[in-house]
């Protein structure tokens, strides 16, 4: 297929609202109802073989769009085609389709070994013997899993299990994956492992990925493209480097002085915090460069240690979110 | 349909491996088998009623020896739903429907012949009088059996329909709790069905929970005569056929008003 092919995803106008009721004020007759809009005309495409990350501060209605786009839930307005079809409508034929990993949630049998639990999944998708046979063994060595097939999935750690739940997300060869929150609670290592992973199916199968995480590290690494929602609406839709460069303007120095009691005397507008034993500051290159901001410094008094770092990544979704006031 | 039996399958096994319930369990029941027996024995000797002894002895033991497939015990599911764990499924070709039916209808299935069958020795073998007797004849046993397996898609049946209703309510407590107690006294387990006055039985009898295990120990005791057994078999597939309709109809109308809540 060409590069003009029609989206596997597009989502036109997307609204969902829930309804929630309250609980009875005192002395009211009936409770109370409030509705939540979760999704609010939100509209994007997305092409095969696309990896892409989508952001949001908790409650912005990530999971819901998930929700919709796996057949679970019912929009109020708007329309989805997936993989040529309407989710909520086309709903069994569709779901054999795609694959989804809830990482807050389990799919595996607690008390059995996983590779039951494989079996039981191999029946519901019907998955023939050789290519199951084939497809679990890449899984297993590219998930390293080949020590724990006969494992109970209580017997796990997180990190292992959340590779066992991934497997078995993928033993189908969905098309589409969506993941949500996957590397929730994980350790450095199982993230990263679990990144090359998903890479590598990507890369390998074309597998078309939609990642939500609060964890900016799997997006940097993982998704050139990225969309923010926030308040049920889509806010932005292109790649990370682009939104960050609109955030990306504050440097972060520290500053160590031969003696302790060297004190920079620094231009109105800079925050300065004392750490144990210098000084951290926040300043815009552009209103104060840096070679002055130097000079400004070593005034001070001889200057021992110095480094300048741009900020960190989590620091400026939270300057972003701020600022759409989410 | 491969689906189905391999869920069911594995709930089989699964049921297998919890021993220590299944041991506790048996060890309850019997408790309760001989406390009832004694009571009911106690019962008789200061007013003897009008079905013997014997009959009654076997109901109590019948309806000990089959407990588990009473209560919902699938924690499991319920835990499913509270979680919200329940999304997988939801997102699987499947009929959720048929798929709970399968896993319910396994658990009960094995949790009672585990414990069932070692009971049903032991009653057996106490003394006359306090144990479990031979059946009315060879085709009261056969028709029984039937009546028995009628029985255990009811109770499947039924449990799927306080699974639709805890799905609303997103805690089983409630639901269950008041389930539980309406089945525990229609069902006979606490008071044989048998003894209760005659024109409360006529309409207990039709209720959907004395399809459960009550018509199978009927037609064991030879209380309802092997030439009845047509018109009991008729009800109880009648029961569960209608239990199996709402049940089905519930679950897809909660589809529609689903809410999975949290992130």
């Amino acid at each position: 297929m060409d590069r003009t092919e029609t989206p596997l995803i597009s989502v036109r106008e997307l609204s969902k609202r829930f309804i929630l009721r309250k609980k009875r004020e005192p002395g009211a007759l009936f409770r109370e109802k409030e509705t939540v809009q979760a999704l609010r005309e939100v509209s994007f495409d997305i092409a095969r073989g696309e990896l892409v990350g989508y952001i949001g501060p908790n409650g912005a209605g990530k999971s819901t769009t998930v929700k919709i786009l796996s057949g679970i839930l019912t929009p109020d307005g708007g329309e989805v085609r997936a993989c040529g079809k309407v989710p909520w409508k086309e709903r069994k034929s569709y779901v054999r389709r795609i694959g989804v990993v809830f990482g807050q949630r389990m799919q595996l049998w607690w008390d059995v070994p996983v590779l039951d639990s494989y079996t039981l999944l191999k029946e519901i998708y019907r998955i023939p013997e050789k290519s199951y046979r084939e497809r679990l063994g890449e899984l297993t060595e590219a998930l390293d899993l080949s020590g724990l097939l006969r494992t109970p999935l209580r017997q796990m750690s997180l990190g292992q299990r959340m590779r066992a739940e991934l497997c078995g997300s993928l033993l189908h060869r969905p098309e589409l994956l969506f993941l949500d929150e996957p590397t929730i609670g994980l350790d450095a290592v199982s993230k990263l492992a679990l990144r090359d992973f998903l890479k590598w199916e990507n890369q390998r199968y074309r597998t078309t990925v939609l990642l939500t995480t609060h964890d900016m590290e799997d997006i940097a690494a993982l998704c050139p493209r990225v969309m923010v929602l926030g308040h049920g609406r889509k806010l932005y839709d292109g790649t990370l480097q682009t939104l960050l460069g609109r955030y990306d303007r504050l440097r972060t120095a520290e500053v160590r002085y031969d003696r302790e009691d060297c004190v920079p005397v620094l231009p109105e507008g800079i925050r300065v915090e004392r750490t144990g034993e210098g000084y951290r500051l926040c300043y815009r290159p552009e209103t104060l460069p840096t070679g002055e901001l130097l000079s400004l410094l070593q005034k001070a008094g001889p200057i021992r240690e110095l480094t300048v770092q741009p900020q960190n990544i989590d620091r400026m979704i939270a300057d972003m979110y701020r600022e759409m006031d989410l | 349909m491969r689906a189905y039996l391999s869920v069911f399958r594995m709930r089989l096994r699964m049921e297998t491996h919890y021993r220590g319930a299944v041991l506790g369990g048996i060890l309850c029941q019997i408790f309760f088998g001989l406390i009832l027996v004694a009571l009911y024995r106690t019962l008789y000797m200061g007013k003897p009623q009008e079905r013997p002894f014997a009959h009654v002895a076997a109901y109590v033991w019948l309806q000990q020896a089959f407990f588990r497939m009473l209560l919902s015990s699938d924690a499991d599911l319920m835990d499913k739903i509270r979680t919200g764990a329940i999304a997988y499924d939801l997102c699987r070709p499947l009929d959720l429907y048929g798929f709970y039916y399968a896993r319910i209808m396994a658990q009960k299935l094995m949790g009672s012949l585990l414990r069932g069958i070692p009971m049903l020795v032991f009653a057996c073998l106490l003394p006359a009088g306090w144990g479990l007797c031979a059946p009315a004849s060879p085709q009261a046993l056969l028709a029984a059996l039937p009546a028995l397996l009628l029985g255990l898609m009811c109770v499947c049946a039924m449990e799927n329909i306080t699974m639709a209703f805890t799905m609303r309510t997103l805690d089983p407590r409630g639901i269950q709790a008041l389930m539980n107690l309406a089945m525990m006294i229609l069902c006979g387990n606490v008071l044989p069905l048998t003894l209760f006055p005659d024109r409360w039985q006529r309409v207990l009898a039709l209720l959907p929970y004395a399809q459960m295990l009550d018509a199978p120990i009927r037609l064991y005791t030879g209380e309802y005569g092997p030439e009845r057994a047509g018109e009991v078999l008729l009800i109880q597939a009648v029961w569960t056929g209608a239990l199996i309709l709402l049940g089905a109809s519930l679950w897809r109308r909660n589809r529609k008003r689903l809410l999975v809540q949290g992130g």
